[in-house]
């Protein structure tokens, strides 16, 4: 076994896609003559992962986080290129390898929709045949960990979206695996539960030496759990290496978002590179290095009549794409 | 493993339960045809004596025991994996270490049989009190002989119905395609009339197909109308689409499974 938990060489995941036209003609010609076009998801990407590393796996939509995750876990196969986790060819789907790694996605695929999680807990339990004393004392740790409690005894579909999220996760640690992979853990969860699911997969990390990579669309996941990161666009590997090198490199700068008074009669280019945020429109935002953050926003609070005004960091998504499209 | 069927057996069991009002319809749904049939029929033999050979009698015990062979053999898979397939769940499965199909499915399979089959109880006892029938010729030989047959009649249709299934994993949409094996099944397999009364060709052609043995066969034997030979050659037949199914299913499951893989869901 290579001293890697995890060790990628030149992997490739090229999908054939079918694709037409809109409209009927070119729904009944697509029906005889189909035509595919090739989406190179993944290409030619290598890394490693040594044990007991938290790895963020970052990149827009499309860039082929998912896509390369699916290969690790076994999911699929790929089309080229080679990958070795705790020495096993993920693909072969090798039970002793299917024992010893978990994959979370945002969806449920754990646990039974229509009974309490205690339930699918036990079944997973004969699953990887786990001795009853081994698996109380892991459901234990999880409860105590996660605070499942009450939760546990509730059909799933009751519960919030959060709360699944808990009982999915542990659902896939039940069986002590040395590898996760976590896609989008935190998504759709409120700050707290956030917080809480970091707080959590650092100590598990801590208590067990498990290696995790994970993706996630939150920065703070990212800078919470993870020393290093990998980026993928397009499916072509763009950073390896530590998340303090990254923000230096491509992040250095905020975003200032604030509600103004009155009509919009303001330049506010005058005081950075404005930009659109589809999830605010009541707010006008600008870019503007961080160094100088501070300065603008004294600037802008003697300057303008600001009802409100934030300071974010910029959404990891754009913050890639912007660094790559450059 | 026998944990993990118990386990399996627990889960589903609870699941089924939720939706008792669902499988309730879906049972009176399902018993619709073989009640219409049986009340035309008797009606039928009723008026002219006998039809074909077939007693009012005849006709009464055959499609009661319908109702209770056909309950035990038959599957619901399609309506459990094919969505399955189409919406990409089935990775969660594939990424646990037991075969899905031949672990939770054929499980689930089993506790939706269970479940009916005690609704059916009373819905069966009401039709006895209607129609009156003489079970006279049932015997317990017949009941023990019997035994296997439903077994050998489920694990056809469990496997067959997978494997059709599975076809999912190329087209996405089966339904039409379970459509058509349906009508094979109604045809082939005794559902709308014993065979007796069929066209010879069809008669003689199903004693060699797999459908016999979930309805007819079993009927047959328990009503005591089969003789130890005919019995005999219907196991043998049984056995060798038994062999044949294992191995289409194993082999569409395996390639299906990659063809998952190599597209991705």
């Amino acid at each position: 076994m290579p001293p890697e938990t995890i060790l990628v060489e030149q992997l490739s995941k090229t999908y054939q896609v079918p694709e037409r036209e809109g409209g009927f003609a070119a729904a009944v010609r697509g029906f005889f003559v189909r035509k595919y076009k090739d989406v190179l998801a993944v290409q030619k990407v290598s890394f490693s992962i040594q044990p007991g590393e938290i790895v963020g796996f970052l990149g827009p939509n499309g860039a082929g986080k998912t896509t390369t995750l699916k290969m690790l876990s076994g999911l699929l196969n790929p089309t080229g290129g080679t990958a070795q986790v705790l020495g096993f060819t993920p693909w072969k789907l090798e039970p002793a390898y299917l024992h010893s790694m978990t994959l979370v996605m945002g969806q449920r695929n754990r646990l039974s929709w229509d009974i309490p999680a205690a339930d699918s807990f036990l079944l997973n339990q004969a699953i990887y045949r786990l001795p009853d004393d081994e698996y109380k004392a892991t459901l234990k740790e999880l409860d105590e960990l996660l605070e499942l409690g009450p939760l546990l005894k509730k059909p799933v579909r009751n519960l919030s979206l959060g709360e699944r999220m808990k009982c999915e996760i542990a659902a896939g640690l039940l069986h002590r695996p040395k590898v996760l992979f976590l896609d989008e853990p935190t998504i759709g969860l409120d700050i707290t539960g956030q917080v809480r699911i970091r707080e959590f997969l650092r100590e598990y990390n801590r208590r067990s030496g498990a290696t995790i990579l994970l993706t996630s669309h939150y920065m703070a996941d990212v800078t919470a759990l993870c020393e290093r990161i990998i980026i993928i666009h397009h499916g072509q590997l763009k950073y390896d290496g530590g998340i303090n090198d990254l923000s230096r490199k491509i992040a250095p700068f905020k975003l200032i978002g604030v509600t103004l008074a009155g009509a919009d009669s303001h330049d506010l280019g005058l005081y950075g590179l404005p930009v659109e945020n589809e999830e605010d429109a009541d707010k006008h935002y600008i870019q503007v290095p961080a160094v100088e953050v501070t300065n603008v926003t004294a600037r802008m609070l003697t300057e303008l009549p600001v009802h409100d005004i934030t300071i974010t960091d910029p959404p990891i998504e754009s913050v890639i794409e912007r660094a790559f499209n450059e | 493993m026998l944990r993990i069927y118990q386990r399996l057996w627990q889960v589903n069991w609870a699941e089924q339960w939720q939706y008792r009002a669902n499988l309730l319809m879906y049972l009176f749904y399902w018993l619709v045809s073989p009640v219409v049939y049986l009340a035309v029929w008797t009606a039928i033999a009723r008026a002219n004596g006998s039809v074909g050979g077939l007693t009012v009698n005849d006709f009464i015990t055959y499609y009661m025991t319908l109702l209770i062979v056909d309950q035990l053999t038959s599957e619901i898979t399609i309506h459990i994996l094919a969505y399955k397939i189409q919406d990409g769940t089935l990775s969660g499965d594939l990424i646990k270490p037991i075969h899905p199909v031949l672990t939770n499915i054929l499980v689930n399979n089993l506790a939706f049989k269970a479940l009916a089959f005690l609704a059916l109880i009373p819905i069966w006892g009401v039709l006895w009190l209607l129609f009156q029938p003489d079970y006279s010729a049932v015997s317990l030989q017949n009941i023990l002989l019997v035994l296997p047959a439903i077994a050998l009649g489920f694990a056809l249709s469990f496997l067959f119905g997978a494997a059709l299934t599975c076809v999912a994993f190329w087209t996405t949409r089966v339904y039409s395609l379970g459509e058509f094996y349906w009508a094979l099944v109604l045809l082939f397999s005794g559902q709308f009339v014993p065979l007796q009364l069929m066209p010879s060709l069809i008669e003689q052609v199903a004693t060699y197909l797999p459908f016999g043995m979930a309805k007819y066969v079993p009927i047959q034997i328990i009503l005591g109308r089969m003789s130890a030979p005919e019995i005999l050659r219907a196991y043998a037949v049984g056995v060798v689409w038994l062999v044949i199914a294992t191995l289409l299913f194993n082999w569409v499951w395996r390639e299906g499974v990659k063809k998952f893989s190599a597209v991705g869901a």
